[in-house]
């Protein structure tokens, strides 16, 4: 690499320093040193990618090993890219600024659909063959994990090797697999068979998958011995043994979540209908409160983070919140440290808690109803009432709230001009509540309530898989109707193009094919796809209509119960049956229980003893 | 207690934003334990002030910020918790007790001194280019657009190397009007001199830039901050 050239155009950069590297407790070691060079990668920029726990999580963990080294590489933004494009200077890490071509493993972290396009980007950028089947001995191999590898069928032409369920005992077999691999100077394939007998580990081309006319999947089944038909995730079973950091990087920059993010547990017993991560994270598994502040005692000594948040996938549910939050308030507010509780729910967020957040530091509010009316809300099995919600509201505005954000999806399914009227309706009921407060002249503040919708994106493993997402014309008419209901004083409306949620839905319930979309979608200059300034929507048609497939075939069409699915030999816990059985309980309006309470029977138990 | 401490900025972290810096001392001060006083008010962040922002991409041996300490530190273990807590490349060299009184350092300093390294030019050429001109407008770039300025006007000196041919040494004028970059004032000079670029100019200098020093003016001679030691 020449260094004083990659100098130069850092010079010439917005945001250099996303290049850089060399933050505080950043891990350095001598490359020489170590048999094994892992390229973490995410496929977005620096700001983004640094605000994920698990690749903090991953990245320190890998560092633990002595025999392993593990740097960070981003997707550089499109002026470096340029420049590294005109100079010659080919993708690097940021601790060592090697060449990505140099390493053993190249690990992507799959978090949202819209980021696939800058992993094509990012192998060519690294000079590295974009198809699996090209790359040769002295390649990198090329991993992927994260939500979205639940169904990455889409990327299989891609990527080596698929890593379901959670890494941290999954990476350490891998790694250990390849140390001996490389020792044994045995081939590729070699490698990849023994790599397919680890549980959670999935090899797209030991499978072939064939194709009925109409265009569903006929069959999916291994092309070679010893590959298992169906791979299960993995899971870490008691988290209070599962390994965490303790020191994590500390970026220059500010990125989006600057702060210390303190893993409560993992998985959620809500079971909401839309939502993957509920189905694919199960069961709950919670750290205990002692555990908890260890490790944020150490945390914030080794970072000296002024900021805590609490993340889960429902932080509120966690059983000991209220001794938790306690204990951090009284532990970390003399150090000035603030304690950030966000995706709060209804049911759970009362009064004392708003007090209590307010004494460190004041954040708005946020609520997630995500359907307007009781009947929509049934059908998701959202666990919310408006009671709740106005109640909830009721003790924030008194205790000094003024603004609040509420959010909801449109196009799910079910849905009627009913449930877009009941969200004006909750809206007007919000203005009202703060309006009574006002005339008793406990408010003088103005009021500002922001309602936001997005367009509901069906998703593998939940009970909506079988669902038809909305076209772009419908939900673009459900935007025209909310934008004239929700004009009302004090209320601000935002919404999203559906194309971006429409390519999301595509590519979320997409097959091995559109892996040829994702080709030339890039080569038509498609990338940074989840940035509207990127976002080139003609290129993506182009790229449908070359490859003659049709986008609407993925998005728009109700799949039969016994239609094979692209996802379904992937085992991610939660059976087929339960999911069409949610479904058709959704389609009922009947609500599931949160399944602290009563087990649904979702299947989650099969794979392992004592799990839930 | 007010402490001016004096620090580098090195090349491993030379990309780093002024804000990013600040960021990074604040987190530092926090890792390292020390007592620093917090401001008043609704948002109490510490009372930390810097000397002179350098420019992303500029190296520098001598840089300074001033804090208020809540109780008092001994200096050395200041220094030592301090450089611990600190990320590599960024290293404190000294530090000094001043009079609470002591104007903040931004208005103090009035020159920045620059070593600029690039074997491509004749700097002799260059500077001798620069003094033969009665006023050299240059534009610099602002928040609100470009603005010109004249560049005899915000330096102090410029001298090639005695002994390095790759060397040259810009001393400039810093201060409340703002100060340009040594980029611009190179640039021009070697314009004026009739040198030109090699390669692509959109690649940036090829040159490393690298600050010396901070002076303010103190009884009519140069001095660094530190001279604002409290007897
Ligand atoms: S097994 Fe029962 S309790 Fe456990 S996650 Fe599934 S439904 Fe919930």
């Amino acid at each position: 690499m020449d260094k004083l050239l990659l100098d130069r155009i850092m010079g010439q950069v917005s945001k250099p320093a996303r290049y850089m590297g060399n933050e505080y407790n950043m891990v350095e070691k001598n490359p020489e040193d170590v048999s094994i060079r892992f390229a973490f990668a995410f496929p977005d920029i620096y700001e983004v990618g640094m605000s994920h726990m698990g690749m903090k999580i991953l990245y320190h963990l890998l560092n633990e090993r002595a025999d392993t080294y593990c740097e960070r590489v981003f997707a550089p933004w499109v002026d470096m890219e340029q420049k590294m494009r005109q100079t010659g200077i080919p993708l690097f890490t940021l601790e060592t600024k090697s060449p990505v071509s140099d390493f053993d493993l190249l690990g992507f972290t799959l978090q949202y659909e819209m980021s696939y396009t800058n992993i094509l980007n990012m192998l060519d950028l690294a000079g590295i063959p974009l198809l699996a089947e090209e790359r040769k001995e002295g390649h990198p191999f090329v991993i992927a994990g994260g939500p979205c590898a639940y169904n990455a069928e889409p990327l299989a032409d891609f990527l080596d090797i698929i890593a379901l369920g959670e890494g941290e005992e999954l990476i350490e077999e891998l790694l250990d697999l390849y140390g001996d691999w490389k020792q044994s100077g045995e081939s590729r394939t070699a490698f990849l068979e023994r790599a397919a007998r680890i549980p959670g580990i999935y090899v797209p081309s030991f499978y072939d998958v064939s194709y009925l006319e109409d265009g569903r999947i006929s069959s999916v089944s291994p092309n070679r011995d010893g590959v298992q038909p169906r791979v299960s995730k993995r899971i870490a079973a008691d988290m209070d043994k599962t390994w965490f950091p303790e020191r994590i990087i500390v970026p220059f920059m500010d990125i989006v979540h600057d702060r210390i993010m303190l893993e409560l547990f993992r998985g959620c017993t809500r079971g909401c209908r839309f939502c993957q991560a509920g189905m694919i994270y199960r069961p709950v598994r919670e750290r205990s409160p002692e555990r908890l502040l260890e490790l944020a005692e150490k945390l914030v000594q080794s970072t000296g983070y002024e900021e805590m948040s609490l993340s889960s996938l429902s932080s509120s549910d966690y059983s000991q919140l209220e001794l938790l939050v306690r204990q951090l308030m009284d532990r970390f507010a003399k150090k000035r440290v603030s304690l950030s509780l966000p995706s709060l729910r209804l049911d759970s967020f009362e009064k004392e808690y708003i007090q209590e957040m307010q004494k460190v530091r004041k954040t708005g509010l946020t609520f997630a109803p995500e359907a307007g009316t009781q009947r929509l809300r049934d059908v998701i099995n959202k666990g919310v009432n408006e009671e709740d919600l106005i109640n909830t509201m009721t003790a924030a505005f008194e205790s000094g709230y003024s603004t609040v954000k509420l959010y909801f999806m449109i196009g799910l399914p079910t849905e009627t001009e009913a449930d877009l009227r009941g969200i004006a309706d909750l809206a007007r009921k919000v203005t009202d509540c703060y309006s009574r407060l006002q005339q008793a002249g406990q408010r003088k503040k103005r009021l500002k309530v922001t309602i936001s919708t997005s367009s509901f994106v069906p998703k593998p493993f939940t009970p909506f898989q079988w669902e038809p997402q909305d076209t772009m014309e419908q939900l673009r008419e459900k935007q025209q109707f909310l934008k004239q209901a929700l004009r009302i004083r004090n209320v601000e409306y935002n919404w999203h193009d559906p194309e971006v949620s429409f390519l999301e839905a595509v590519f979320a319930r997409g097959d091995r094919r559109l892996g040829r979309v994702l080709l030339s979608a890039w080569k038509k200059g498609a990338k940074f796809d989840g940035w509207s300034e990127h976002f080139n929507m003609a290129a993506w048609m182009e790229a449908f209509e070359d490859n003659k497939l049709s986008p609407d075939f993925y998005a728009h069409r109700r799949r039969e119960k016994d239609e094979l699915l692209p996802w379904d030999h992937i085992d991610a816990g939660v059976t087929k049956s339960f999911l069409w059985m949610e479904l058709q309980k959704a389609l009922r309006g009947e609500t599931t229980p949160d399944c602290r309470l009563d087990c649904a029977g979702c299947g989650i138990r099969r794979l392992g003893r004592g799990l839930c | 207690m007010r402490v001016i401490i004096e620090y580098t900025k090195e090349e491993r972290v030379k990309f780093i934003s002024h804000l990013d810096l600040m960021r990074t001392m604040q987190r530092a001060v926090r890792r390292a334990g020390i007592p620093i006083a917090y401001s008043q008010g609704f948002n109490p962040h510490p009372v930390m002030a810097f000397a002179s922002a350098l420019p992303v991409g500029v190296t520098s041996e001598r840089e300074y910020m001033d804090i208020i300490l809540a109780e008092p530190v001994s200096l050395p273990v200041l220094n030592e918790r301090l450089n611990h807590a600190l990320p590599r490349g960024i290293a404190i060299r000294d530090s000094v007790v001043t009079d609470d009184k002591t104007p903040s350092l931004m208005s103090l300093i009035e020159r920045a001194d620059y070593r600029v390294a690039g074997a491509e030019w004749d700097w002799e050429k260059a500077v001798t280019a620069y003094l033969n001109e009665p006023e050299i407008i240059v534009e610099k770039k602002g928040k609100r657009g470009a603005v010109s300025v004249n560049l005899k006007e915000s330096i102090h000196a410029v001298m090639a190397d005695e002994d390095d041919p790759k060397v040259l040494h810009i001393s400039m004028k810093t201060g409340s009007k703002g100060s340009l970059k040594p980029e611009i004032a190179v640039k021009s000079m070697l314009e004026l001199s009739e040198q030109h670029f090699p390669g692509d100019e959109s690649f940036g200098l090829p040159a490393a830039v690298h600050r010396t020093g901070l002076y303010i003016l103190k009884d009519g001679e140069w001095v660094t901050p530190l001279a604002l030691k409290k007897d």
